[in-house]
């Protein structure tokens, strides 16, 4: 039997990333495109495309699909996406139906975590909180070396929980949601206003941004939050203390997941999480500062994510690897029942 | 298992013991003022003897506010009482000669419920106990989830207001400093008067909304909003399916579970494109601590 192989399909809010994995958690083939995000239908026909053009080139057993939104505790439906198009979408079987293949569906900080505590920085750790600092902020947790997705798969929404009473305004509804604080989209805001003011800040974004957009005349308008963290990166003090500040509201979230779930191992991912610690030293004495009981009691260790941006694609191929391992029966007649239950023919190959 | 079922409840200003049956009823008990800290072992050590009457001990839970150390033998540090890394199980251990387990008292609070209570039967339980601080217990699959230093479910110190009351931990603005049974009583200042013109009670103000009274009512729902509003953030964080709210103020019923229901539901994110949790009262009162120590030592692996 030679390796078995799956494709990982990361969705996020601007863009599909998808790849064939294999069993160690290596990527041997990639493919992108923009989230066509205001279109369900343009972004399930994306899926199934991208699958098509992976499975010429690999055979693959399986699908995982991880997918910013909650998913309902079957793994099956996306029920509500923040920032995408789905409502009650019964993403699973729509795409199985399009692929043939088994599918499994996620939430994307899920899959990510779970990339992380297989191939990444949280192997061997049983109690683990991930973090993914995206445009909002995702999580996972495992306790005592289980995932938790909580009584309706909705467990480990943490850029929802609150941190400021009638704070700044999220696009959930609610006001003062950690996301709104500690994201990617804070650092977006804050460029986007820096460039709007025409500060020197401002200004140096927009060199930045005029680098990767040669060709561009408005090359502000193209200005985001990675420019803030190579900004400094290089060294310009302002855009360092703008991404402390993203680090100290990120300690601040973390002290109440010490307090919620008393967790050994924050793991932080996301592209936020490139500023590495320029970010983490701020959340690390924050996080200590807000922490109950501190003093009196050992702290969880906060550190980076290993895997980068692929964790989210790597760790729904896995799953989906493994789910569709258990899920076929050993011998024909197994099959054969599986297939009178499902209603489809077995083993229909291309 | 042979042998009796003991908890001990140890609170900031009594100790009570009490040996329960496989149905987590008390079959006898009896309590103590508590002492000095350096006399609690042997204080906890005669009250288990007292209601033993000669017969063999089994095991001793005992249920404690503070920080209990993940091997459940130390108390870290304890908000009422004079505990710095002290060594309770041990030293109460070696005055019986039987085993001894230390826990959390929300901890236990909320395994009692799981096992005997309201939580019963539910995958995920998060228990919040109301009373002079808040605290809260998260029961999974069976399994008292006590985090990587024994210091999960701590919900009365998530953060609620930014910069807010200083709370007892030496933070600032954590939950139990707007949604305690103190907490309640502060706000009743200069709102309710009892009858002779003194501030109320937390019980006091339960009664009174019991009896209809109007502006308890309204107090109670101001302060079950909030409190409802804090548990939202823990939903967003562990969606569990049944919230078990115990405590004293838990005996105001539906006057405190309503307005809790009502903060939860508006500041739940996902609205109404989720399902959310059920929010229930409580089952076994002001002795579940007692209970659920008990029941937590008799067999240290039950729950593992």
């Amino acid at each position: 039997m030679p390796e078995r192989l799956a494709v990982g399909i990361d969705i996020g809010g601007t863009k599909i990333a998808a790849g064939v994995v294999d069993e160690d958690g290596r990527i041997l083939a990639r493919r992108r495109r923009l989230t066509p995000s205001t279109d369900a239908e343009l972004v399930l026909t994306a899926i199934a495309e991208l699958t098509e053009e992976l499975r010429d080139e690999h055979p693959v057993k399986a699908v995982g699909i991880g997918a910013a939104g909650f998913i309902d505790e079957s793994q099956s439906t996306v029920m509500f996406s923040p920032h995408l198009a789905w409502r009650n979408e019964p993403l699973r079987d729509r795409v199985a139906r399009r692929t043939r293949l088994p599918v499994l569906v996620d939430n994307d900080a899920n899959t990510s975590a779970w990339a992380e505590w297989r191939f990444g920085a949280a192997q061997n750790v049983p109690d683990v909180v991930t973090v993914t600092l995206g445009t909002g902020i995702g999580g996972a947790i495992v306790i005592d070396g289980q995932p938790y997705r909580g009584a309706h798969g909705m467990a480990g929404e943490f850029g929802h929980q609150q941190v400021v009473p009638g704070g700044i305004l999220c696009e959930c509804g609610n006001r003062g949601c950690w996301e709104q604080y500690a994201s990617g989209r804070v650092l977006s805001r804050r460029a986007a206003a820096e460039v709007a003011a025409g500060t020197p800040a401002g200004g140096r974004l927009v060199e930045l941004a005029r680098l990767d957009h040669p060709t561009v005349g408005t090359a502000d308008v193209l200005v985001d939050g990675t420019h803030v963290t190579r900004l400094a990166a290089a060294g310009d003090a302002t855009a360092v203390e703008w991404i402390a500040e993203v680090g100290h509201w990120l300690g601040i979230g973390l002290a109440n997941l010490s307090a919620s779930i008393d967790p050994g191992l924050f793991v932080i991912g996301g592209g936020v999480s490139d500023a590495d610690e320029m970010l983490l030293a701020p959340a690390r004495a924050a996080h200590a500062d807000q922490l109950v009981g501190r003093g009196f009691r050992s702290e969880a260790r906060i550190v980076r994510a290993h895997l980068g941006p692929d964790a989210g694609l790597v760790g729904a191929a896995d799953m989906a690897r493994i789910r569709a391992r258990r899920r076929r029966p050993a011998n024909p007649a197994g099959r054969a029942r599986v297939a009178a239950r499902t209603g489809r023919s077995p083993r229909r190959r291309r | 298992m042979t042998g009796l079922e003991v908890g001990v409840d140890v609170g900031g200003t009594k100790i009570a013991a009490g040996i329960i049956d496989e149905t987590g009823a008390i079959v006898r008990s009896a309590r103590r003022p508590t002492p000095d800290s350096s006399e609690i072992p042997a204080a906890i050590a005669e009250l288990v003897r007292e209601i033993a009457a000669g017969q063999a001990v089994a095991a001793v839970g005992i249920g404690a506010a503070g920080f209990i150390s993940a091997d459940r033998q130390t108390v870290l540090t304890a908000p009422n009482i004079d505990w710095n890394d002290a060594p309770l199980g041990h030293d109460v251990s070696a005055l019986l000669d039987v085993p001894v387990v230390v826990e959390n008292d929300a901890n236990a609070a909320a395994w009692a419920e799981h096992r005997f209570g309201a939580g019963r039967g539910a995958h995920q339980m998060l228990a919040v106990t109301v009373g002079t601080g808040v605290g809260g217990g998260l029961v999974v699959n069976g399994h008292l989830v006590r985090g990587a230093h024994g210091i999960a479910a701590e919900v009365g110190h998530i953060r609620f207001e930014r910069g807010g009351l200083l709370c007892g931990c030496g933070l600032y603005g954590c939950l139990e400093q707007y949604a305690s049974g103190t907490a309640l009583e502060r706000r009743a200042e200069g709102r309710l008067l009892g009858p002779d013109g003194s501030p109320v009670s937390g019980p006091e103000i339960t009664r009174l909304a019991n009896a209809e009274d109007p502006a308890a009512c309204e107090l109670l729902a101001e302060f079950g909003r909030d409190l409802g509003e804090g548990i939202a953030t823990l939903v967003a964080v562990l969606d569990p399916e049944v919230i078990v709210i115990g405590g004293g103020v838990a005996e105001a019923g539906d006057h405190l579970l309503d307005p809790v229901r009502e903060g939860l539901a508006a500041f739940l994110t996902g609205g109404t494109e989720r399902p959310g949790p059920s929010v229930v009262a409580a089952e076994l009162g002001n002795q579940a601590g007692l209970v659920g120590a008990a029941d937590l030592a008799v067999d240290p692996d039950r729950d593992a």
